[in-house]
């Protein structure tokens, strides 16, 4: 602890015992992290102040932060106009088969490009990057081309089928995850005998809960938050996912802002209790130490 | 074999068993359909016992709008359905905010587009069935019921019928009476000019409560550009020349005007009008919260301020003396497409649709002005003074004539959207309109000879 | 790894086999999913196409027009490639900022990182929406804030000048969902190497420099490549705040992509638009790919060395 640092100066005076120090860091900690915090919150602040207002009060000068009176029912109305709750439920199906499919088919291309040798395997690598760059919007006609001629237009399939060929930005963020692991590991267990999927799902697996698990609160997140293509495929009004749900209070002429604020509101809540509690196995596994001491 | 990796695997199993079950899923809301169908089906075969009728489908997308929810259009569906028992409607109700993606990919892949829908934008016309032989077969479709000008711009089409127009809108401006009350100015009459208008917004607005007294157009749009002259037009009508109308005396008037407006102080910068969005609603939002004494609104929200119950009053934008008046008013162009199986059918539904019938129901559950003017006489509040004004707005001479026409208007529009930034922005003079309107003629020029070939003039 | 296959050993020829299975999944799908609509993109980008006519061929004229006569081609080029070098070095600091200051190990802190995720998760539209209120120059928060310490807050959106960096201040405020990414990675630190570092008396700075930073270089390389990726991808802040405005100092590239595909009808040029865009952001990623090979540390590679 002899390396001098800016943040320090200001409590290495003798008498203050290190547990004082210790205190008194956490305490700054604290304060600037809550400082930041509610920086973070005033967008959600401001949306949750907007969600409560008459329809027509929330442009009125000077700007109010509390509505005088609170319409709450503005809640209870949101979720009826349309049905808001049957489009959460559509949505959080298909964020579990998006999870699963991804599950199943990220692990395995991954460890392919990550650990195992075979001729090509760079020219892969960099098509499926190159995959990545495509602009949504250029394959979304010949898409729907395959997708009519298969039949399968109206249905969930092109919304899901996806997944389990394995989304490129999942394959590359659990590669290089993959590639972080000693080497040692596997020529170990190769020597014992395994083979290639033993090693995949005995050894290196186990070890890749952080990947997963961002696999998991990433593809809740865009499952949830995605427009154009539920939109495009999609035709039933009752299979439509949140984000399809929520563009109808944005009328023709001009939107209800207060519904669509209360809306947009309840819809995050599923993917910031997954969040909260998922968070867990972001932060645990082999190492607990991070950058402290 | 230590159990942790034992049961990593037994998860993955679970998992394949639970996607496999799931996907067998998920074909539920395809599966649904038939479900729905059967009552739909049962009414005619009780009224029609004897006869064994074959019922064709027809898929219809559609929009939710404040002129007719998703609701009103589900029951009007069914009404036609009681009424025509061959015919089942699929009804699929879109945002707005994504009707016209979803159409651009059905149409551009050619496959798997809607039997009927709106063909709102003049591009998909191609695409849409010419209705010409089933008019013609109709003895009781007349199309002399709509407004004729809608008929002329929304139906007609390279000498084929490529649609019906639904309903009728249009732009004016509304004006806030207690503001003008308040401030003991008179109200606007509908012959007032630019030079009006620019008065009344300096007169109506009061920096201390943020009050301005009206609203600054976005972009050079038609009906006030009009309004200057014949002239006053992004490109000649023959769709050759940028080069005197662009740069006309007639256009540098109109910009003249925004930049007088600018400059006055009295009208809220961009900035202050899309404080909640670019969704076109910031008008309405300040005008409802009283903040604008004046706003460039339409029907739509007009009745929103009678809901509200707002004191206002409603007049057509302001003109030129001694020039024609214009207004810029729409209607929406609903179709059946090309690739259709069941044409007569579609037919049947649209005509229905955009018919009496159709747009009576849409009024009188709704809030869709109808253009087939006698329907539109039935309004439940012709008589109230706010519809005699949108219905005096209607009369004047629609710059959308000029629109299908020119479907390369809003490329151009692009190509000189550097000026009219530069003017709202207050980054020319007053006197350098002219010289930078004539600067961007050539790289308008261009933009016109690459799009009218592709597009059409 | 660029060998050829009669030259592997059975054992190499094993190993590879089981390479080709594990990828196939990926493989399948690009045949079935992403091969078509690129090869159909192609096709399109040689032809003159207004989606509802049927396409006339016109060979190379696209990209043609698009590099001797295009001022609009060369706006969008000229901004993107701006705001990619103004929001990637952003991100990726204040992405590893957030990171490192939500590893602390604290009390409460599961909360803190949810609050941060927050703007993450709240989608296109809304948070744009959210923006324009932020940012709006007279009754803003930012600007009211700013004025309380004696500074005019400039237009944001609203000024040519600002408008980018406005976009840029965006993007950094949902780092939230980045931040989780280099979480994972600070966990994969082997605990022991601190704790030696602490015994030979380094610091915090030390450590940071001689131990999480280049452990971390693998999460950093993926956050880089992706960032890019996104950033020469940006569109929806132009789409939903600016429509490219003010004078088209926000005109991005995919933002003058969709004008041209879908209210120009020019879908042909379009096309070839795109493909441009890939062909720039993959020879970016190659060059970024050879370079990672002097900067990024694998494990693995050391294990195999």
């Amino acid at each position: 602890m002899t390396t001098p640092t800016i943040s320090k100066s200001a409590y290495k005076t003798p008498w203050i015992s290190p547990r004082t120090r210790q205190w008194l860091g956490n305490s700054f900690t604290y304060l600037g992290m809550t400082i930041l915090a509610l920086l973070f919150m005033i967008p959600i602040i401001w949306m949750f102040s907007t969600s409560l207002k008459a329809r027509w009060e929330i442009f009125v000068w000077p700007p109010q932060w509390f509505p005088e009176t609170l319409h709450w029912e503005n809640y209870v109305e949101a979720f009826t106009r349309y049905p808001m709750g049957r489009f959460m439920l559509n949505s959080g199906f298909l964020v579990i088969i998006n999870i699963i499919g991804e599950f199943i088919s990220v692990p395995l291309i991954a460890y392919g490009f990550a650990r195992l040798r075979f001729p090509g395997k760079n020219i892969f690598f960099v098509v499926m990057l190159g995959t990545m760059m495509i602009p949504g919007h250029v394959k979304l006609i010949p898409l729907f081309s395959i997708y009519h001629k298969l039949g399968l237009l109206d249905t969930y399939w092109p919304l899901i089928l996806p997944a389990f060929f394995g989304n490129p930005f999942f394959i590359f963020l659990m590669a290089q995850y993959m590639r972080t692991i000693p080497r040692d590991l596997d020529e170990a267990a190769r020597m014992d005998g395994a083979g290639t999927w033993t090693i995949l799902y005995r050894i290196i697996l186990p070890l890749c809960k952080p990947p997963l698990t961002i696999i998991l609160v990433y593809t809740f997140w865009w499952t949830w938050n995605e427009f154009l293509h539920p939109l495009i495929y999609l035709n039933t009004f009752d299979s439509f996912p949140v984000q399809l749900g929520l563009a109808f209070f944005k009328g023709r002429y001009s939107v209800e802002w207060n519904l669509f604020m209360a809306a947009t509101l309840v819809s995050i809540i599923p993917v910031l209790i997954l969040y909260f509690f998922l968070q867990k196995h972001l932060i645990g596994g082999i190492a607990s130490v991070g950058l402290k001491g | 074999m230590n159990k942790k990796n034992g049961s990593i695997l037994f998860l993955l199993l679970s998992m394949v068993l639970i996607a496999s079950l799931a996907l067998g899923a998920c074909s539920a809301p395809a599966a649904e359909e038939p479900v729905a169908e059967e009552p739909a089906a049962e009414e005619p075969a009780a009224e029609e016992p004897a006869e064994e009728v074959e019922v064709v489908t027809i898929e219809w997308w559609t929009v939710a709008s404040e002129e007719y929810t998703d609701q009103v259009q589900l029951d009007m569906a069914k009404a036609f359905e009681a009424e025509h028992p061959n015919i089942k409607v699929n009804v699929t109700i879109l945002p707005e905010s994504g009707f016209s993606e979803k159409m651009n990919t059905a149409l551009g892949a050619g496959e798997g587009a809607p039997d009927i829908a709106f063909f709102w934008d003049s591009n998909w016309f191609p695409e849409a069935l010419d209705l010409t032989p089933y008019i013609e077969a109709d003895a009781d479709f007349d199309p002399s019921m709509y407004v004729e000008g809608f008929w002329k711009t929304r139906a007609l089409w390279n000498d084929t019928i490529v649609g019906l127009p639904l309903g009728v809108g249009a732009q004016f401006v509304m004006y806030n009476k207690d503001v003008f009350d308040e401030m003991g100015v008179a109200y606007p009459s509908d012959d007032w000019t630019t030079d009006d208008y620019l008065d009344l917004v300096v007169q109506l607005t009061d920096p201390e409560i943020k009050r301005w007294g009206g609203d600054r157009p976005r972009r050079p749009y038609r009906a006030l550009w009009f309004n200057y002259g014949p002239n006053a037009r992004l490109y000649s009508d023959d769709s050759t020349t940028v080069d005197g109308y662009l740069n006309s005396p007639e256009s540098v008037a109109g910009y003249t005007w925004a930049w007088d407006l600018v400059n006055s102080g009295s009208t809220p910068t961009p900035a202050d009008m899309e404080v909640l969005g670019t969704e076109g609603t910031g008008p309405i939002d300040l005008f409802m919260a009283g903040r604008l004494a004046m706003a460039t609104l339409n029907q739509g929200h007009m009745l929103n301020a009678v809901e509200a119950g707002i004191n206002f009053g409603v007049v057509p934008e302001p003109g030129v003396a001694g020039n024609e008046r214009f207004v810029n008013a729409w209607s929406l162009t609903s179709s059946v497409w090309k690739g259709s199986e069941h044409p007569q059918e579609a037919w049947t539904f649209l005509s229905w649709w955009v018919g009496p019938e159709g747009q009576r129901y849409l009024m009188e559950n709704g809030n869709l002005f109808p253009s087939i003017p006698s329907v539109l006489a039935e309004y439940k509040d012709a008589d109230a003074e706010y519809a005699q004004a949108f219905f005096k707005v209607l009369e004047l001479t629609q710059v959308s004539e000029w629109r299908n026409p020119h479907p390369c208007n809003s490329t151009l529009l692009r190509a000189v959207g550097d000026v009219w930034d530069k003017i709202m922005l207050g980054e020319i003079g007053r006197d350098e309109i002219q010289a930078e309107l004539d600067a961007m003629v050539p790289s308008a020029q261009d933009a016109l000879d690459e799009c009218v070939p592709r597009l059409g003039g | 790894m660029s060998t050829k296959w009669r030259d592997l050993s059975p054992k190499e020829r094993r190993e590879a086999v089981d390479g080709y299975l594990s990828i196939s999944p990926w493989f399948i799908g690009f045949l079935l999913f992403t091969l078509g609509p690129v090869l159909a993109t192609i096709y399109f980008s040689l032809t003159e196409w207004t989606l509802t006519r049927p396409p006339v061929w016109i060979g190379l004229e696209n990209y043609v027009r698009m590099f001797t006569r295009d001022p609009l081609f060369l706006q969008a080029l000229k901004v993107t490639g701006n705001f990619v070098l103004l929001s990637v070095p952003l991100k990726l600091v204040f992405g590893l900022g957030l990171a490192l200051l939500l590893n602390l190990k604290l009390k409460g802190m599961n909360f803190y990182r949810t609050v941060f995720y927050i703007p993450a998760v709240i989608s296109g539209v809304a948070v744009s929406l959210m923006w324009i209120w932020l940012l709006q120059p007279d009754t803003g928060v930012v600007n009211t804030l700013l004025e309380l310490v004696g500074i005019e807050g400039p237009n944001w959106f609203w000024d040519p000048d600002w408008a980018l960096p406005s976009v840029a201040l965006m993007s950094v405020w949902s780092v939230g969902g980045s931040a989780i990414i280099y979480l994972a990675g600070l966990q994969n630190i082997p605990p022991h190497l601190y704790e030696a570092a602490n015994i030979d008396g380094a610091g915090k700075w030390t450590s940071f420099w001689k131990i999480t930073l280049p452990l971390l270089t693998p999460t950093l390389f993926f956050q880089l490549i992706v960032e890019m990726i996104e950033s020469f991808k940006v569109f929806t802040q132009a789409f939903v705040i600016t429509k490219g405005g003010p004078l088209k100092a926000t005109y991005f590239y995919l933002y003058y992509f969709y004008e041209e595909a879908f209210q120009n009808f020019n879908m042909g040029y379009a096309s070839a638009l795109a493909l441009v865009l890939v062909v720039i952001i993959m020879t970016a990623t190659i060059i970024l790919n050879y370079t990672s090979k002097h900067w990024v540390y694998y494990e693995s590679d050391a294990g195999r060395a």
